[in-house]
């Protein structure tokens, strides 16, 4: 009796060590979220004031800021700007990175190995090196000042990302189906569109996720591109329009930013392990 | 197939195989280069749209930055002229460039060493097993995970010059006086915590990345290596210097790479923090490009100074590259 008890206080013990050791990180990273949560649910008189303690509330909590944010700013615009530039930059990127992933995977190119290492490395060219090029396209396009611009130049970098991806995710599937159904007649294409895409399903959705969050990290095109307030995204719109020179509504602000921050940090929380896979090395496993 | 017509009796199976196998050595090649010459040709027309727009709107715009760097391109004219390095001379004459590349640099080096002390200590706790791991997992993640402008937000507010919840906080541990007191820092105000204040944001959204990277790395050791090492009885220090190390090292520096063009290239953080102030004192080149390039309206100029960075992103984009062709092979 007395050696299995030791043995859990032990595993008790061990665990007590490792939550401590582990209370300061998570600590850390999540209290700025909690500070947006409270800030953003609190009422202006209680968020300025000094001398109590900030991080509870001491006026009920409003939803005030909330609704200040659809009926007097632009902020609705901004989260159907983004959804809609999000969901052209998934099919752009679809409908480019899809076909080159799998023919770099699967269809035995001389040097896809090169050429797809190639279209990665275009995925680190960083924006502050293209954006100021790229505004003179943008201008040519036609697109300045328009959200259509950014539908334009997210591509830059989910394709290259979700090609990179994709052809590691091909590599994954079995070869043999692919085979047969060639041997039955499909042809190429055939064997792609009937065998291949449905049981990559995964993989695709995956690189919708990745079009979509990575759209949402993206600051200076946004800022450099798109001037008027209402064609803004919301991650560009919300610090640059919801400040107006030195006076900031932090109850709205943070309202603002925990709508748009919370479902994408837990969209992505889902599918980082992709990532990391993805950008150290995924197509060579 | 031969060997089916060779032993077959004269019956009709054997025949169409007979058939088949003379037959069959021409055929088969010309079956067999067409088959091929059709891979390739359906390959190269699915590879087609992703090379093409990676090639107009990555490609080009690259070269045209480097036209545009020895222009004097403006936002308002059409036409621009040649005028060799004079944008290049322009950036190295003035003070603030030097401030900039200097502060790009102080931020890169200081941030990279925190997020990789943080990032270690923290991917050597997330290894040991324990109860609840999922979830705090994807606690910690979350500063990377978050939009950053976002993120960004909720910092400015907490560097807050009056009601910052960091100065609430060091006020009551007794590490600073009271709102008003000489040591009441201004984090966003003040030339010697403007950086500093960057940087944390920037180590603080990135640490989980490197803790996560190095899971990744020591996650990808398979077992059995590590046994087959204890069983030749070498020591844990041992384990960890031969067996270990070199096997994650090539992960671990794809990921330190990775974010370091990413940290030495983002914008975002200083801009909406500080814009570079107070007095330039937090000004770092991507800010500066786009104040000149963008703000100013002058292209050329702003064009040189983004052009800057690259020699400093080159030789880490070159490891990058070497390092992914190895682990091709």
């Amino acid at each position: 009796m007395a050696a299995p008890r030791t043995r859990r206080q032990k595993e008790i013990r061990r665990h007590l060590w490792i939550y401590g050791a582990l209370t300061p990180y998570v600590i850390i990273a999540v209290f700025p979220i909690y500070w947006m949560v409270i800030t953003a649910f609190k009422q202006e008189p209680d968020l300025y004031r000094m001398g109590v303690f900030p991080l509870w509330f001491h006026l009920p909590p409003t939803w005030k800021n909330f609704t200040y944010l659809f009926y007097n700013t632009s902020y609705g615009d901004w989260i159907i700007n983004t959804m809609t530039i999000a969901a052209w930059v998934a099919v752009i990127t679809l409908l480019t990175a899809v076909p080159a992933g799998y023919a770099l995977a699967r269809l035995r190119i001389p040097g896809s190995e090169n050429l797809g290492i190639a279209i990665f490395m275009t995925y680190l060219v960083p924006a502050i090196i293209l954006f100021l090029p790229l505004s003179r396209v943008v201008a040519m396009l036609g697109l300045q000042d328009n959200w259509w611009s950014l539908v334009v130049v997210y591509p830059t970098f989910t394709i290259p990302f979700c090609t990179w991806l994709l052809m590691g995710f091909f590599k994954t599937v079995p070869m043999e189906m692919e085979e047969a159904a060639r041997v039955d007649g499909c042809g190429y294409p055939g064997a792609l569109l009937r065998v291949v895409l449905p049981v990559s399903i995964p993989g695709i959705l995956t690189a919708v996720i990745f079009a979509f969050t990575l759209s949402m990290q993206d600051f200076l095109y946004g800022l450099a591109f798109v001037a008027p307030g209402d064609q803004k995204p919301v991650t560009v719109g919300v610090p640059t329009e919801l400040i107006r020179g030195d006076v900031f509504f932090w109850g709205s602000l943070m309202a603002a930013a925990l709508l748009v921050g919370l479902p994408v940090a837990i969209l992505y929380n889902f599918f980082l392990d992709r990532f990391i896979q993805g950008i150290t090395g995924g197509a060579g496993k | 197939m031969t060997a089916s017509s060779q032993s077959g009796g004269p019956d009709a199976a054997g025949a169409r195989a007979a058939a088949v196998s003379i037959v069959s050595p021409a055929r088969a090649t010309g079956w067999f280069r067409s088959q091929s010459s059709r891979r390739l040709a359906f390959g190269y027309l699915l590879l087609a749209p992703a090379v093409v727009y990676v090639l107009l709107l990555v490609g080009a715009p690259f070269l045209f930055s480097l036209y545009l760097a020895v222009s004097d391109a403006n936002v308002g004219e059409q036409v621009s002229n040649f005028v060799g390095l004079e944008n290049f001379g322009a950036a190295l004459e003035s003070e603030v460039f030097y401030v900039a590349l200097r502060n790009s640099i102080i931020f890169t080096v200081v941030a990279a060493i925190f997020k990789g002390l943080l990032g270690t200590s923290l991917a050597f706790l997330l290894l040991q097993p324990f109860w609840g791991k999922k979830l705090i997992r994807g606690l910690v993640v979350i500063p990377f995970t978050l939009p950053i402008t976002i993120s960004v937000l909720s910092w400015k507010w907490m560097y807050d010059s009056q009601f910052s919840v960091i100065n609430w906080f060091l006020h009551r541990i007794g590490l600073i006086g009271p709102y008003g007191s000489a040591d009441w820092p201004i984090w966003l105000g003040e030339p010697h915590l403007a950086l500093a204040a960057c940087i944390v944001v920037n180590v603080w959204r990135t640490f989980p990345f490197s803790a996560i990277v190095l899971l990744a790395g020591f996650t990808s050791v398979p077992s059995e290596v590590l046994d087959a090492a204890r069983v030749d009885g070498t020591s844990f220090m041992q384990r960890f210097r031969y067996v270990v190390v070199p096997m994650i090292a090539p992960i671990l520096l794809i990921g330190f790479l990775f974010d370091t063009v990413f940290t030495l290239s983002d914008l975002s953080i200083v801009y909406l923090l500080t814009q570079g102030g107070p007095a330039n004192a937090s000004k770092i080149l991507p800010v500066l490009a786009y104040q000149i390039g963008i703000q100013a309206g002058a292209l050329g100029r702003g064009a040189a100074i983004s052009l800057f960075l690259f020699p400093l992103l080159l030789p880490l984009m070159i490891l990058l590259l070497r390092n992914l062709k190895r682990r091709e092979d």
